[in-house]
């Protein structure tokens, strides 16, 4: 196999093999990689270019898993800078922005994992946040946390979904993939749910018509096949259920954990691994370019290596900038706009399935 | 003389010929210039002795002439890897040679060779020996240096060939300047340096039937004449090859192989580029482009308007390729001390000035400076970047005096004072603009920084930089600069609301002047740094935006050597992705820069971050100085 022939696979629809994702990850042309990537983004998505408004809330930083990679965490409820959000305090975040007039179409609720919290917490945050505004999409708990719930409060990962689902919930965030590999979570984060538990998850959730998303934490010790395993995993299971919406890939960022040393991926190895997903995800119709994450200036070049998505305006965010990231806190509708028209795309404003709110233009028409 | 005949003298080797072809035919020059064939070292006595006006003479030749002499651009005989025709050969390793025999016709590979032994720190014997019977001395310990026609058959003979193009490129990434058209400064009338590179153009045009030719008078394998003239022989002579041949003279000084370091000067003319048709498609554009041909202004708008990101990024991926066959991309470490923050200019994207009386307006003493300095040279650094603020206060003498003291107390390289900062001193001083290069360059001045370009355009720079000097005096300056010997480098700093025309008209008169004077090392680019500035934020300093430009400067400034890719504004991220879209140097690993800084840009990295983001993007980090000579 050569770069042709795997660049004729991608025309004509075909899967590609892991042995294809291999030769794409070591592919002398990155800028080669980018053209195919964005034939592929193109074909699905013309220059559409998506982003929503949301809010970010972080129930608590508690958690007993104790992974290398995290600078958010603290281990016990009483540690310094520890802290669990009461129920009333994340419905007064929502309402400060809705009395902003800046209303959010999303909450994306992830946490640690604590297990000194009734699992009624869980469903009154968000039955709260949902009554507050009830046109509103949850999106709440990465598998972790729903794995987590499922030990914790000895129910079946169904019945904790049902619930949830009762409660509100909407989808669930695509976050603890990490890298689907039991080496590589066992080195970086073994008190995670294992690499099927977590797919298991999702495919429950997919099942009980939640719909979610999909990451990949990338740039610690993970070899280039165990990035291809874990795409053609996810990718298998996308074929299963088709409940998917996004694939996000996560630059490791350094500051303030145990894996300090280990230096970060640098741009051009973050934007190949975009084209990369593009590539080998054929069937996971968005990518996500996570401004917070990348930066703003990797985030906008990433929408010409295969990303068709920008997350959102987001507002308090704090598991990246704790690990060292440099991006602000929150960016306006306005601001996001311009990013993507300034990258040479098309703004359209999203809700979280994708369906489109409005384009900038008719924004400003209006 | 003017209105006689020019008279050349040149070598009758088989690498000559594609330089005399055109002039030999009759097809140019024919009515002024006379060419007569004679060995090496008598074609560089003819000139001193006033028999020929100009002579293809060795770079060695130049060195250690006892009268001013000068180079014409365009024309050389010079290699960018293995040569074939410089040959150290013998039964035993270089290590074990105990004596070296040298040719007599050249002395610049005599000079090569001596260099090259002291720099892998060996002692041998260096004996002389005659052309035609050279190759008979090697035997035992004994090796020889062999040059020319000799090499084809007498290489396969022994066991240990070192071909000393591809040993000095290897060890300094830069093209090796054997030989050129040299002669005494007043010789040339207008239109010869033209003649010279057109006969050289033809000649190179008819390659294949030079090597036909001299393989029948050889009896030889026409193939390996032809692969020779192809891959071996490098015809030109632009800013790399000066940077490889001063690089050279430095080194050989340095060993205390030659007494004196002079100066390389060009004769007056213009560098002569292939250029294009036009009515091509856009394919046939970036394929031409890719291979080193001219854009014209037009096809440049063309390409920034019509050709996507991947098209650009790919062709300018192969030029880069081209130009820098070893997968090396290169870095410095310098320190960027800004010594004055007053300034008159007020140019409204600048965070840093302060009107000069300002409380905040303040100069560097020279405790603080010696603190910087001796922190660069802790951190390995080899070069102090010295640019500042338009200051009143400070004249001439405070420049040669602070330069006098950081050349004695410090060894480090000075690349200081931008274009605006030397007119400045020459208006101050009533002095003109050579006269304070010179008194600079006496001082210890090295290069110049290609800063305070912006936007070579008057329209744009009146509205964003008022005070700044125009144009034309921009241009100016770095002219008489690479007049007298500085090496500089070129900037453009995109993002004031410029058309294409305005991006592509900078481009063009940096490629023009490059044209003429092969002075320029390196071209840098950015986009304005907005936060914090008095300018709003523009959509047209986007990542994206970098890329294309980076990758269209790539492709249309067919005659600089190096690209800068500016991670200290664009970020490490972008930076490093620039390495695929034309830049072959990240640039440095800069200690400090307060100017961008104060715009909101704040990147920091080491020596070792560096090293790691050249690697992860596919290339081998080199550590250089700014001749981009490897270190």
């Amino acid at each position: 196999m050569i770069f042709s022939d795997v660049a004729k696979k991608v025309r004509a629809g075909d899967p590609l093999s892991a042995d294809d994702g291999l030769l794409l990850y070591r592919h002398p042309s990155l800028v080669e990689l980018a053209a195919l990537a964005n034939e592929v983004r193109e074909r699905l998505h013309g220059q559409r270019t998506y982003f929503n408004r949301n809010l970010h809330i972080n129930p608590t930083n508690v958690c007993v898993a104790r992974c290398k990679l995290c600078s958010f965490s603290r281990r016990a409820a009483d540690a310094e800078g520890a802290f669990v959000l009461s129920v009333d305090d994340a419905v007064a975040r929502l309402q400060a922005r809705l009395r902003a007039g800046d209303a959010p179409t999303e909450v994306h609720l992830v946490g640690g994992l604590h297990d000194g919290l009734p699992f009624s917490y869980f469903l009154e945050l968000l039955a709260a946040l949902k009554a507050a505004a009830p046109g509103i999409s949850l999106k709440a708990f990465s598998a972790v946390e729903i794995f987590f719930f499922h030990r914790t409060y000895r129910m079946s990962v169904e019945e904790i979904l049902r619930r949830l689902q009762a409660a509100g919930l909407d989808s669930l965030p695509g976050g603890g993939a990490e890298i689907l590999s039991s080496r590589v979570r066992k080195a970086i984060c073994p008190g995670k749910c294992s690499a099927d538990e977590w797919v298991d998850v999702h495919r429950t959730a997919h099942r009980l018509g939640i719909k979610s998303n999909c990451t990949m934490m990338f740039g610690t010790v993970e070899r280039l096949d165990e990035r291809v395993e874990h795409l053609l995993r996810l990718r298998s299971l996308q074929a299963e259920t088709g409940g998917f919406l996004a694939f996000i890939p996560l630059p490791f960022h350094p500051e303030n954990n145990a894996l300090g040393d280990h230096p970060a991926p640098t741009g051009a190895e973050i934007l190949r691994n975009f084209a990369v997903a593009r590539l080998v995800l054929g069937n996971i119709p968005h990518l996500k370019a996570y401004w917070v994450s990348l930066g703003l200036d990797t985030a906008q070049t990433a929408l010409w290596f295969g990303a068709d998505d920008l997350d959102g305006t987001v507002s308090e965010e704090k598991i990246y900038h704790l690990a060292g990231a440099r991006s602000p806190q929150s960016l306006t509708p306005a601001a996001m706009a311009r990013m993507i028209r300034a990258a040479g795309r098309i703004p359209v404003e999203r809700d979280t399935l994708y369906r489109k709110l409005s384009t900038r233009e008719e924004q400003e028409a209006m | 003389m003017k209105g006689s005949r020019l008279r050349l003298a040149a070598v009758s080797f088989l690498n000559t010929r594609p330089i005399t072809y055109g002039i030999e035919r009759g097809l140019v020059g024919s009515g002024r210039v006379e060419l007569t064939f004679d060995l090496p070292s008598r074609c560089a006595a003819a000139v001193s002795r006033g028999e020929a006006d100009l002579a293809l003479m060795p770079i060695a030749s130049y060195a250690t002439a006892e009268t001013e002499l000068c180079i014409v651009p365009g024309v050389a005989i010079a290699s960018r890897g293995p040569v074939r025709t410089v040959l150290l050969m013998g039964d035993v390793p270089w290590e074990e040679m105990d004596t070296i025999f040298l040719d007599e016709a050249s002395r610049t590979s005599q000079m090569l060779v001596r260099l090259l032994t002291h720099e892998r720190k060996l002692a041998p014997r260096f004996e002389s020996a005659e052309h035609d019977r050279i190759v008979d001395q090697v035997g035992g310990r004994g090796g020889a240096l062999v040059i020319g026609d000799l090499c084809f058959a007498a290489s396969a003979r022994f066991p240990h060939v070192y071909d000393l193009g591809a040993e000095w490129t290897n060890q300094v990434g830069l093209p090796f300047l054997n030989a050129a058209w040299i002669g005494r400064p007043d010789v040339l009338e207008s239109g010869d340096v033209e003649l010279l590179q057109e006969s050289l153009a033809l000649g190179l045009a008819n390659r294949d039937e030079i090597a036909r030719r001299f393989a029948e008078r050889d009896r030889a394998d026409v193939a390996l004449y032809r692969r020779y003239f192809h891959d071996n022989i490098h015809y030109g002579l632009g800013a790399a090859e000066l940077c490889g041949a001063a690089a050279f003279l430095e080194r050989a000084h340095r060993a205390g192989i030659l007494k004196t370091k002079p100066v390389l000067r060009l004769y007056a003319g213009r560098i002569l580029r292939k250029s294009s048709t036009t009515g091509r498609s856009l394919d046939s554009l970036l394929s031409d482009a890719a291979a080193g041909e001219r854009l014209s202004f037009d096809d440049g708008i063309r390409l920034y308007q019509s050709a996507s990101l991947y098209d650009l990024g790919r062709a300018a991926d192969a030029r880069r390729g081209q130009l820098h066959p070893a997968g090396v991309v290169t870095y410095i470490i310098d320190r960027n001390v800004n010594y004055t923050n007053a300034c008159t200019t007020a140019c409204q994207f600048c965070n840093f000035y302060r009107p000069p009386g300002d409380s905040r307006a303040t100069t560097l003493l020279r405790d603080e400076l010696a603190q910087k300095l001796q922190e660069t040279v802790d951190l390995g650094g080899i070069q102090v970047l010295l640019q500042g603020g338009i200051n009143p206060d400070l004249g001439l003498a405070y420049y040669e005096d602070l330069f006098r003291w950081m050349k004695a107390s410090f060894p480090l390289a000075v690349h200081g004072l931008s274009p605006e900062e030397i007119r400045t001193l020459s208006e101050r001083e009533t002095l003109s603009i050579p006269a304070v290069l010179e008194r600079l360059i006496a001082a210890g001045l090295d290069s110049v920084p290609g800063g305070s370009a912006e936007i070579l355009d008057d329209e744009i720079r009146r509205r964003i930089s008022p005070r700044k000097c125009d144009v034309a005096t921009w241009l100016e300056v770095m002219r008489q600069a690479h007049r007298l010997g500085l090496r500089t480098t070129a900037t453009m700093v995109f993002g004031f609301g410029e058309q294409p025309r305005h991006l592509l008209g900078h481009l063009d008169k940096i490629r023009d002047l490059e044209d003429e004077t092969a002075g320029f090392t390196a071209f840098i680019c950015w986009s304005f740094q907005a936060e914090g500035t008095k300018l709003p934020l523009r959509d047209d300093t986007s990542a994206t935006r970098y890329l294309r430009i980076l990758a269209l400067a790539r492709l249309y400034l067919d005659n600089f050597p190096n690209l800068q890719v500016s991670w200290v504004t664009m970020g490490p991220a972008i930076g490093q992705t620039g390495l695929r879209f034309g830049g072959n140097d990240f640039g440095s690993a800069m200690i400090e820069e307060n100017v961008v800084a104060q715009a909101g840009a704040v990147f920091k990295l080491s020596a070792a971050d560096i090293e790691r983001a050249i690697r992860a993007a596919g290339f081998t980090p080199r550590r250089r100085n700014m001749r981009y000579e490897w270190l």
